[in-house]
Protein backbone atom coordinates (compact mmCIF):
# COMPACT_ATOMS: atom_id res chain seq x y z
CA UNK A 1 0.00 0.00 0.00
CA UNK A 2 1.40 3.57 -1.34
CA UNK A 3 0.25 6.16 1.28
CA UNK A 4 0.87 9.72 1.85
CA UNK A 5 0.58 11.41 4.67
CA UNK A 6 -0.44 15.14 5.12
CA UNK A 7 -0.32 17.38 8.75
CA UNK A 8 -2.82 19.58 9.22
CA UNK A 9 -1.36 22.03 11.77
CA UNK A 10 -2.69 25.64 13.05
CA UNK A 11 -3.79 27.27 16.27
CA UNK A 12 -7.23 26.45 18.41
CA UNK A 13 -10.13 26.92 16.35
CA UNK A 14 -8.64 26.89 13.22
CA UNK A 15 -10.82 24.63 12.01
CA UNK A 16 -8.19 21.41 11.01
CA UNK A 17 -10.47 18.74 12.69
CA UNK A 18 -13.19 20.49 10.29
CA UNK A 19 -11.08 20.21 7.56
CA UNK A 20 -10.42 16.40 7.81
CA UNK A 21 -13.55 15.57 8.41
CA UNK A 22 -14.45 17.39 5.07
CA UNK A 23 -12.32 15.13 2.98
CA UNK A 24 -12.19 11.88 4.57
CA UNK A 25 -14.23 8.71 3.53
CA UNK A 26 -14.09 6.94 6.88
CA UNK A 27 -15.22 8.60 10.36
CA UNK A 28 -12.92 10.97 11.60
CA UNK A 29 -10.86 9.53 14.51
CA UNK A 30 -11.14 12.29 16.96
CA UNK A 31 -9.19 12.32 20.58
CA UNK A 32 -11.38 15.43 21.23
CA UNK A 33 -11.86 16.35 24.69
CA UNK A 34 -13.74 18.57 26.82
CA UNK A 35 -11.80 21.73 26.54
CA UNK A 36 -10.37 23.80 29.24
CA UNK A 37 -8.53 27.12 29.73
CA UNK A 38 -8.21 29.21 26.59
CA UNK A 39 -9.47 26.76 24.26
CA UNK A 40 -13.03 27.18 25.82
CA UNK A 41 -13.65 30.76 24.39
CA UNK A 42 -13.49 29.25 21.08
CA UNK A 43 -14.97 26.03 21.41
CA UNK A 44 -16.50 23.34 23.37
CA UNK A 45 -14.18 20.43 22.28
CA UNK A 46 -10.76 20.30 21.24
CA UNK A 47 -8.28 17.67 19.66
CA UNK A 48 -5.71 16.78 22.56
CA UNK A 49 -3.55 13.78 20.69
CA UNK A 50 -4.86 14.34 16.94
CA UNK A 51 -7.29 13.40 14.44
CA UNK A 52 -6.75 10.94 11.54
CA UNK A 53 -8.65 10.74 8.15
CA UNK A 54 -8.42 8.68 5.38
CA UNK A 55 -9.13 8.96 1.59
CA UNK A 56 -8.35 5.55 -1.01
CA UNK A 57 -8.46 6.27 -4.74
CA UNK A 58 -7.10 3.02 -5.45
CA UNK A 59 -6.32 -0.47 -4.63
CA UNK A 60 -3.38 0.43 -3.23
CA UNK A 61 -2.97 3.93 -3.08
CA UNK A 62 -4.33 6.00 0.32
CA UNK A 63 -4.16 9.58 1.73
CA UNK A 64 -3.87 9.81 5.48
CA UNK A 65 -4.81 13.28 7.01
CA UNK A 66 -3.29 13.82 10.40
CA UNK A 67 -4.52 17.18 12.57
CA UNK A 68 -2.77 18.12 15.13
CA UNK A 69 -3.64 19.39 18.76
CA UNK A 70 -3.93 23.12 18.58
CA UNK A 71 -3.21 23.52 22.33
CA UNK A 72 0.59 24.29 22.77
CA UNK A 73 0.89 21.45 25.76
CA UNK A 74 0.44 18.87 23.39
CA UNK A 75 3.23 20.07 21.35
CA UNK A 76 4.87 16.73 22.04
CA UNK A 77 2.50 15.11 19.49
CA UNK A 78 3.25 17.97 16.72
CA UNK A 79 6.54 16.84 16.72
CA UNK A 80 5.72 13.02 16.35
CA UNK A 81 3.07 14.13 13.28
CA UNK A 82 5.54 16.08 11.58
CA UNK A 83 8.26 13.78 11.46
CA UNK A 84 6.68 11.45 9.11
CA UNK A 85 4.24 14.19 7.08
CA UNK A 86 5.64 14.58 3.42
CA UNK A 87 3.66 17.95 3.98
CA UNK A 88 1.76 20.21 5.69
CA UNK A 89 -1.10 22.47 5.35
CA UNK A 90 -1.02 25.76 8.26
CA UNK A 91 -4.85 26.56 8.76
CA UNK A 92 -4.52 30.39 10.34
CA UNK A 93 -8.39 32.13 10.97
CA UNK A 94 -7.91 34.93 9.02
CA UNK A 95 -10.71 36.92 11.40
CA UNK A 96 -8.43 36.15 14.61
CA UNK A 97 -5.43 38.08 14.56
CA UNK A 98 -4.98 37.49 18.18
CA UNK A 99 -3.81 33.73 17.06
CA UNK A 100 -1.46 34.80 14.62
CA UNK A 101 1.72 34.82 16.59
CA UNK A 102 0.21 31.19 17.69
CA UNK A 103 0.73 30.11 14.13
CA UNK A 104 3.90 31.55 13.73
CA UNK A 105 4.99 29.89 16.46
CA UNK A 106 4.06 26.32 15.17
CA UNK A 107 4.70 27.47 12.06
CA UNK A 108 8.45 27.45 14.02
CA UNK A 109 8.67 24.75 15.41
CA UNK A 110 7.60 22.66 12.00
CA UNK A 111 9.99 23.97 10.23
CA UNK A 112 12.76 23.14 12.96
CA UNK A 113 11.74 19.64 13.21
CA UNK A 114 11.25 18.33 9.65
CA UNK A 115 12.11 20.05 6.19
CA UNK A 116 8.74 18.79 4.47
CA UNK A 117 7.19 21.82 2.22
CA UNK A 118 3.85 23.68 3.47
CA UNK A 119 1.24 25.83 2.66
CA UNK A 120 -0.75 27.64 4.22
CA UNK A 121 -4.60 27.89 4.48
CA UNK A 122 -6.80 31.17 5.71
CA UNK A 123 -9.97 30.11 6.97
CA UNK A 124 -12.62 32.37 7.98
CA UNK A 125 -11.67 34.89 5.24
CA UNK A 126 -15.61 35.67 4.62
CA UNK A 127 -15.92 36.94 8.52
CA UNK A 128 -16.28 40.51 9.74
CA UNK A 129 -12.80 41.60 11.03
CA UNK A 130 -10.71 39.06 8.25
CA UNK A 131 -7.42 40.22 7.44
CA UNK A 132 -6.61 39.86 3.93
CA UNK A 133 -3.96 37.34 2.29
CA UNK A 134 -0.90 39.95 2.37
CA UNK A 135 -1.31 41.07 6.16
CA UNK A 136 -1.54 37.61 7.24
CA UNK A 137 1.47 37.07 5.41
CA UNK A 138 3.54 39.69 7.04
CA UNK A 139 2.19 38.48 10.39
CA UNK A 140 3.48 35.38 10.00
CA UNK A 141 6.98 36.41 9.26
CA UNK A 142 6.85 36.85 5.22
CA UNK A 143 7.51 40.07 4.10
CA UNK A 144 8.75 39.27 0.85
CA UNK A 145 5.77 37.97 -1.50
CA UNK A 146 8.23 36.18 -3.75
CA UNK A 147 10.04 33.87 -0.63
CA UNK A 148 7.08 32.35 0.82
CA UNK A 149 4.78 29.21 0.74
CA UNK A 150 1.45 29.84 -1.27
CA UNK A 151 -1.65 30.96 0.55
CA UNK A 152 -4.96 29.51 -0.57
CA UNK A 153 -8.01 30.35 1.39
CA UNK A 154 -10.57 27.65 2.04
CA UNK A 155 -13.60 26.65 3.74
CA UNK A 156 -12.94 23.86 6.24
CA UNK A 157 -16.92 23.24 5.71
CA UNK A 158 -16.70 21.78 2.23
CA UNK A 159 -15.09 19.36 0.87
CA UNK A 160 -14.76 20.98 -2.96
CA UNK A 161 -12.48 23.68 -1.24
CA UNK A 162 -10.78 21.33 1.26
CA UNK A 163 -10.27 18.95 -1.69
CA UNK A 164 -8.78 22.16 -3.67
CA UNK A 165 -6.39 23.42 -0.95
CA UNK A 166 -4.93 19.13 -0.55
CA UNK A 167 -4.43 19.48 -4.60
CA UNK A 168 -2.69 22.98 -3.91
CA UNK A 169 -0.76 21.61 -0.96
CA UNK A 170 0.22 17.92 -3.03
CA UNK A 171 1.12 20.45 -6.07
CA UNK A 172 3.41 22.97 -4.60
CA UNK A 173 4.95 19.90 -2.62
CA UNK A 174 5.87 17.82 -5.84
CA UNK A 175 5.77 20.86 -8.55
CA UNK A 176 8.39 19.13 -10.37
CA UNK A 177 6.77 15.42 -10.38
CA UNK A 178 3.22 15.95 -11.72
CA UNK A 179 3.05 16.17 -15.51
CA UNK A 180 -0.07 18.03 -16.63
CA UNK A 181 -3.53 16.32 -16.22
CA UNK A 182 -6.79 17.35 -18.71
CA UNK B 1 -6.69 47.10 2.16
CA UNK B 2 -7.14 48.93 5.53
CA UNK B 3 -6.28 46.60 8.27
CA UNK B 4 -8.22 46.92 11.74
CA UNK B 5 -8.28 45.15 14.86
CA UNK B 6 -7.89 45.04 18.95
CA UNK B 7 -4.18 45.80 20.53
CA UNK B 8 -5.58 43.20 22.88
CA UNK B 9 -5.34 41.09 20.22
CA UNK B 10 -2.59 42.14 17.89
CA UNK B 11 -0.22 44.27 19.63
CA UNK B 12 1.55 47.56 19.50
CA UNK B 13 4.59 45.90 19.12
CA UNK B 14 3.35 43.55 16.75
CA UNK B 15 1.71 46.12 14.38
CA UNK B 16 4.88 48.41 14.02
CA UNK B 17 6.84 45.02 12.99
CA UNK B 18 4.12 44.45 10.16
CA UNK B 19 3.90 48.05 8.86
CA UNK B 20 7.62 47.96 8.73
CA UNK B 21 8.13 44.29 7.10
CA UNK B 22 5.09 45.57 4.65
CA UNK B 23 7.23 48.73 3.90
CA UNK B 24 4.10 50.58 4.43
CA UNK B 25 2.71 54.02 3.81
CA UNK B 26 -0.12 55.76 5.22
CA UNK B 27 -1.96 56.38 8.58
CA UNK B 28 -2.38 54.33 11.78
CA UNK B 29 -4.82 55.66 14.22
CA UNK B 30 -5.62 54.05 17.61
CA UNK B 31 -8.69 54.77 19.09
CA UNK B 32 -7.98 54.51 23.30
CA UNK B 33 -10.72 52.08 24.73
CA UNK B 34 -9.26 52.52 28.69
CA UNK B 35 -12.35 53.77 30.51
CA UNK B 36 -15.66 51.75 28.94
CA UNK B 37 -18.27 53.70 31.57
CA UNK B 38 -17.15 57.09 29.76
CA UNK B 39 -17.18 58.44 26.11
CA UNK B 40 -13.90 59.94 26.51
CA UNK B 41 -11.74 58.44 24.17
CA UNK B 42 -8.71 59.29 22.46
CA UNK B 43 -7.49 59.34 18.86
CA UNK B 44 -3.44 59.12 18.15
CA UNK B 45 -2.00 58.89 14.95
CA UNK B 46 0.92 57.66 13.37
CA UNK B 47 1.91 58.26 10.14
CA UNK B 48 4.06 55.95 8.44
CA UNK B 49 6.44 56.48 4.85
CA UNK B 50 8.09 53.13 3.69
CA UNK B 51 7.58 51.58 6.96
CA UNK B 52 9.27 54.82 9.17
CA UNK B 53 7.47 56.93 11.38
CA UNK B 54 7.38 60.59 9.62
CA UNK B 55 4.75 61.92 12.39
CA UNK B 56 2.65 61.32 15.33
CA UNK B 57 -0.43 63.33 17.13
CA UNK B 58 -3.59 63.52 18.47
CA UNK B 59 -5.60 65.32 16.18
CA UNK B 60 -5.72 65.54 12.46
CA UNK B 61 -6.29 69.21 12.34
CA UNK B 62 -2.84 69.74 10.86
CA UNK B 63 -1.60 72.28 13.56
CA UNK B 64 -0.08 69.84 16.14
CA UNK B 65 3.63 70.45 14.88
CA UNK B 66 2.78 74.48 14.90
CA UNK B 67 1.10 73.81 18.58
CA UNK B 68 4.33 72.06 19.61
CA UNK B 69 6.93 74.73 18.27
CA UNK B 70 4.67 77.08 19.85
CA UNK B 71 4.41 76.10 23.39
CA UNK B 72 8.29 75.43 23.28
CA UNK B 73 7.97 79.32 22.79
CA UNK B 74 10.15 79.45 19.81
CA UNK B 75 7.83 80.97 17.43
CA UNK B 76 3.88 82.25 17.90
CA UNK B 77 1.54 80.17 16.06
CA UNK B 78 0.29 82.42 13.57
CA UNK B 79 4.23 83.47 12.52
CA UNK B 80 4.55 79.73 12.18
CA UNK B 81 1.24 79.42 9.97
CA UNK B 82 2.13 82.24 7.47
CA UNK B 83 5.97 80.54 7.16
CA UNK B 84 4.43 77.47 6.13
CA UNK B 85 2.48 78.80 3.69
CA UNK B 86 5.93 80.19 2.20
CA UNK B 87 7.23 76.23 2.20
CA UNK B 88 6.87 73.87 -1.34
CA UNK B 89 3.98 71.80 -1.15
CA UNK B 90 5.75 68.65 -0.33
CA UNK B 91 8.05 69.67 1.83
CA UNK B 92 8.11 68.83 5.91
CA UNK B 93 7.32 71.85 7.59
CA UNK B 94 10.23 70.86 10.46
CA UNK B 95 12.33 71.12 7.43
CA UNK B 96 11.06 74.21 5.74
CA UNK B 97 11.62 76.11 8.80
CA UNK B 98 14.79 75.16 9.37
CA UNK B 99 16.16 75.86 5.73
CA UNK B 100 14.80 79.06 6.04
CA UNK B 101 16.93 79.50 9.51
CA UNK B 102 13.84 79.34 11.79
CA UNK B 103 14.34 76.42 13.73
CA UNK B 104 17.88 74.65 14.47
CA UNK B 105 18.43 70.57 13.62
CA UNK B 106 19.07 70.58 17.67
CA UNK B 107 15.36 72.42 17.89
CA UNK B 108 14.12 69.40 14.96
CA UNK B 109 15.48 66.76 16.90
CA UNK B 110 13.67 67.95 20.02
CA UNK B 111 10.53 68.50 18.32
CA UNK B 112 10.53 64.97 16.82
CA UNK B 113 11.31 63.02 20.15
CA UNK B 114 8.41 65.48 21.79
CA UNK B 115 6.15 64.57 18.93
CA UNK B 116 6.94 60.67 17.83
CA UNK B 117 9.16 59.33 20.68
CA UNK B 118 7.45 60.36 23.61
CA UNK B 119 4.13 60.35 22.50
CA UNK B 120 4.59 56.74 20.48
CA UNK B 121 6.14 55.46 22.85
CA UNK B 122 3.30 56.03 25.69
CA UNK B 123 1.15 53.83 23.69
CA UNK B 124 2.74 50.60 24.62
CA UNK B 125 1.31 50.98 27.66
CA UNK B 126 -2.15 50.60 26.30
CA UNK B 127 -4.03 47.94 27.87
CA UNK B 128 -6.54 47.92 24.83
CA UNK B 129 -7.39 49.97 22.01
CA UNK B 130 -8.90 49.83 18.59
CA UNK B 131 -6.17 50.49 15.68
CA UNK B 132 -6.94 51.23 11.88
CA UNK B 133 -4.52 51.32 9.06
CA UNK B 134 -5.42 53.38 6.29
CA UNK B 135 -2.99 52.85 3.57
CA UNK B 136 -4.16 55.73 1.31
CA UNK B 137 -4.31 58.43 3.94
CA UNK B 138 -1.60 61.21 2.71
CA UNK B 139 1.20 62.19 4.10
CA UNK B 140 0.97 65.48 6.11
CA UNK B 141 3.77 67.44 5.07
CA UNK B 142 2.35 70.17 8.62
CA UNK B 143 2.78 67.73 10.90
CA UNK B 144 6.20 66.60 9.97
CA UNK B 145 9.77 67.17 11.09
CA UNK B 146 11.00 65.92 8.03
CA UNK B 147 13.12 62.88 10.76
CA UNK B 148 11.76 59.62 10.32
CA UNK B 149 12.12 56.50 12.72
CA UNK B 150 11.84 53.00 12.01
CA UNK B 151 9.43 51.33 13.69
CA UNK B 152 11.96 49.16 15.05
CA UNK B 153 13.50 51.72 16.80
CA UNK B 154 10.70 53.09 18.11
CA UNK B 155 9.63 49.73 19.70
CA UNK B 156 13.09 49.02 21.30
CA UNK B 157 13.34 52.21 22.77
CA UNK B 158 8.89 52.34 23.78
CA UNK B 159 9.92 48.77 25.62
CA UNK B 160 13.24 49.47 27.19
CA UNK B 161 11.25 52.32 28.87
CA UNK B 162 8.26 50.15 29.78
CA UNK B 163 7.25 49.70 33.48
CA UNK B 164 4.59 48.05 33.27
CA UNK B 165 3.75 45.22 31.18
CA UNK B 166 0.52 44.18 32.04
CA UNK B 167 -0.70 44.84 28.62
CA UNK B 168 1.15 43.13 26.40
CA UNK B 169 1.56 40.47 29.32
CA UNK B 170 -0.37 38.04 27.07
CA UNK B 171 1.63 38.62 23.99
CA UNK B 172 4.83 37.30 26.01
CA UNK B 173 6.90 34.09 24.78
CA UNK B 174 6.43 31.25 27.28
CA UNK B 175 8.90 30.72 29.35
CA UNK B 176 9.20 26.54 28.59
CA UNK B 177 10.00 27.83 24.60
CA UNK B 178 13.40 28.55 23.46
CA UNK B 179 14.25 31.39 21.05
CA UNK B 180 15.32 30.90 17.77
CA UNK B 181 17.90 33.54 15.31
CA UNK B 182 16.42 34.72 12.13
CA UNK B 183 19.18 36.58 11.05
CA UNK B 184 21.78 35.18 9.22
CA UNK B 185 24.16 37.26 10.99
CA UNK B 186 24.45 39.46 14.21
CA UNK B 187 22.07 42.22 14.68
CA UNK B 188 22.69 45.70 13.37
CA UNK B 189 20.69 46.97 15.81
CA UNK B 190 22.24 48.36 19.10
CA UNK B 191 21.18 45.96 21.66
CA UNK B 192 21.73 46.64 25.07
CA UNK B 193 24.23 44.27 26.94
CA UNK B 194 20.96 42.20 28.52
CA UNK B 195 19.61 42.10 24.88
CA UNK B 196 22.92 40.94 23.28
CA UNK B 197 23.18 38.22 26.49
CA UNK B 198 19.52 37.17 25.37
CA UNK B 199 20.78 37.40 21.94
CA UNK B 200 23.25 34.89 22.56
CA UNK B 201 21.06 31.58 23.91
CA UNK B 202 19.26 31.76 20.42
CA UNK B 203 19.76 28.97 18.72
CA UNK B 204 16.73 26.80 19.85
CA UNK B 205 18.18 24.29 22.32
CA UNK B 206 17.25 26.63 25.99
CA UNK B 207 13.79 27.33 27.53
CA UNK B 208 14.10 31.06 27.95
CA UNK B 209 13.63 30.15 32.02
CA UNK B 210 16.83 28.88 31.97
CA UNK B 211 18.32 31.13 30.31
CA UNK B 212 17.09 33.83 32.78
CA UNK B 213 18.88 31.44 35.24
CA UNK B 214 21.92 31.02 33.52
CA UNK B 215 22.10 35.09 33.23
CA UNK B 216 20.85 35.41 36.51
CA UNK B 217 17.44 37.52 35.69
CA UNK B 218 14.07 37.38 36.81
CA UNK B 219 11.99 35.22 34.49
CA UNK B 220 9.64 37.77 33.65
CA UNK B 221 12.99 40.11 32.56
CA UNK B 222 13.84 37.46 30.39
CA UNK B 223 10.68 37.06 28.92
CA UNK B 224 10.45 40.46 28.26
CA UNK B 225 13.68 40.73 26.48
CA UNK B 226 13.19 38.15 24.82
CA UNK B 227 9.81 39.36 23.49
CA UNK B 228 12.16 42.60 22.23
CA UNK B 229 14.12 40.23 19.86
CA UNK B 230 10.91 38.95 18.37
CA UNK B 231 9.04 42.12 17.55
CA UNK B 232 12.51 43.69 16.18
CA UNK B 233 12.46 40.85 14.10
CA UNK B 234 15.77 39.39 15.09
CA UNK B 235 14.11 35.51 16.87
CA UNK B 236 11.13 33.60 17.07
CA UNK B 237 9.69 31.72 19.93
CA UNK B 238 10.22 28.19 19.67
CA UNK B 239 8.09 25.55 21.78
CA UNK B 240 10.29 23.21 22.82
CA UNK B 241 9.08 19.37 23.11
CA UNK B 242 8.23 18.28 26.69
CA UNK B 243 8.06 14.21 26.95
CA UNK B 244 4.23 13.28 27.13
CA UNK B 245 3.52 12.85 30.82
CA UNK B 246 0.82 10.29 30.19
CA UNK B 247 -1.27 11.60 33.02
CA UNK B 248 -1.08 15.51 31.26
CA UNK B 249 -3.72 13.96 28.92
CA UNK B 250 -6.78 13.92 31.20
CA UNK B 251 -8.05 11.77 29.17
CA UNK B 252 -9.88 8.64 29.74
CA UNK B 253 -8.36 5.24 28.25
CA UNK B 254 -7.86 5.72 24.35
CA UNK B 255 -9.63 3.10 22.91
CA UNK B 256 -7.96 0.45 20.65
CA UNK B 257 -8.91 2.52 17.66
CA UNK B 258 -6.56 5.42 18.83
CA UNK B 259 -4.01 2.88 20.74
CA UNK B 260 -3.92 1.47 16.79
CA UNK B 261 -3.25 4.67 15.05
CA UNK B 262 -0.50 6.23 17.94
CA UNK B 263 1.32 3.11 17.23
CA UNK B 264 1.21 3.67 13.42
CA UNK B 265 2.70 6.90 13.39
CA UNK B 266 5.11 6.21 16.06
CA UNK B 267 6.69 3.10 15.11
CA UNK B 268 7.39 3.78 11.53
CA UNK B 269 11.11 3.96 10.86
CA UNK B 270 11.95 8.29 10.67
CA UNK B 271 11.18 10.11 7.89
CA UNK B 272 8.60 10.08 5.01
CA UNK B 273 8.80 7.40 2.34
CA UNK B 274 8.80 8.83 -1.35
CA UNK B 275 5.45 8.36 -3.13
CA UNK B 276 5.40 7.55 -6.77
CA UNK B 277 4.38 10.28 -9.46
CA UNK B 278 1.59 7.75 -10.43
CA UNK B 279 0.33 8.04 -6.76
CA UNK B 280 0.62 11.48 -7.01
CA UNK B 281 -1.27 12.01 -10.61
CA UNK B 282 -4.07 9.79 -8.87
CA UNK B 283 -4.33 11.92 -6.16
CA UNK B 284 -5.12 14.65 -7.79
CA UNK B 285 -7.39 13.36 -10.37
CA UNK B 286 -8.97 11.96 -7.76
CA UNK B 287 -9.36 15.28 -5.97
CA UNK B 288 -10.19 17.14 -8.59
CA UNK B 289 -13.34 15.06 -9.11
CA UNK B 290 -14.56 16.46 -5.49
CA UNK B 291 -13.78 19.85 -7.25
Amino acid sequence: MEIMRLVVTGPVGAGKSTFIRSVSEIEVVDTDRRATDDALLIKKRTTVAFDFGRLQFGPDMALHLYGTPGQSRFDFMWDILIQKAHAYILLVAAHRPHEFREARRIMTFMKQRSPSPMIIGLTHTDCSGAWDAANIALALGYPDPTRRPPIVAVNANETASVAQAVISLVQFTWAGSLAPTT
Amino acid sequence: MTVTGYLADFSLPELFQLVEQGNKTGLLTICTLTDPTTIARHNHHIWLSQGQIVAAGNSLDQQGLMRLIAQRGWMGDRAVSRLAQTCQIHTPLGLCLKNQGVLTAEQLKLLFYTQVMRQVCALFALPDGWFQFDPKAPLPVSEMTGLIATATDVTLSGLRALKDWNALDEKLPDPSSALISVVESKPSLRLNPNEWQVWEFTNGTMAIKDIAQQLNLPVAKAQQIAFRLIVTGLAEEMPMVAAPPPAAFELAAPTPLEQGFATTVTADAAGAAPVSQSFLQNLVGFLKGKV
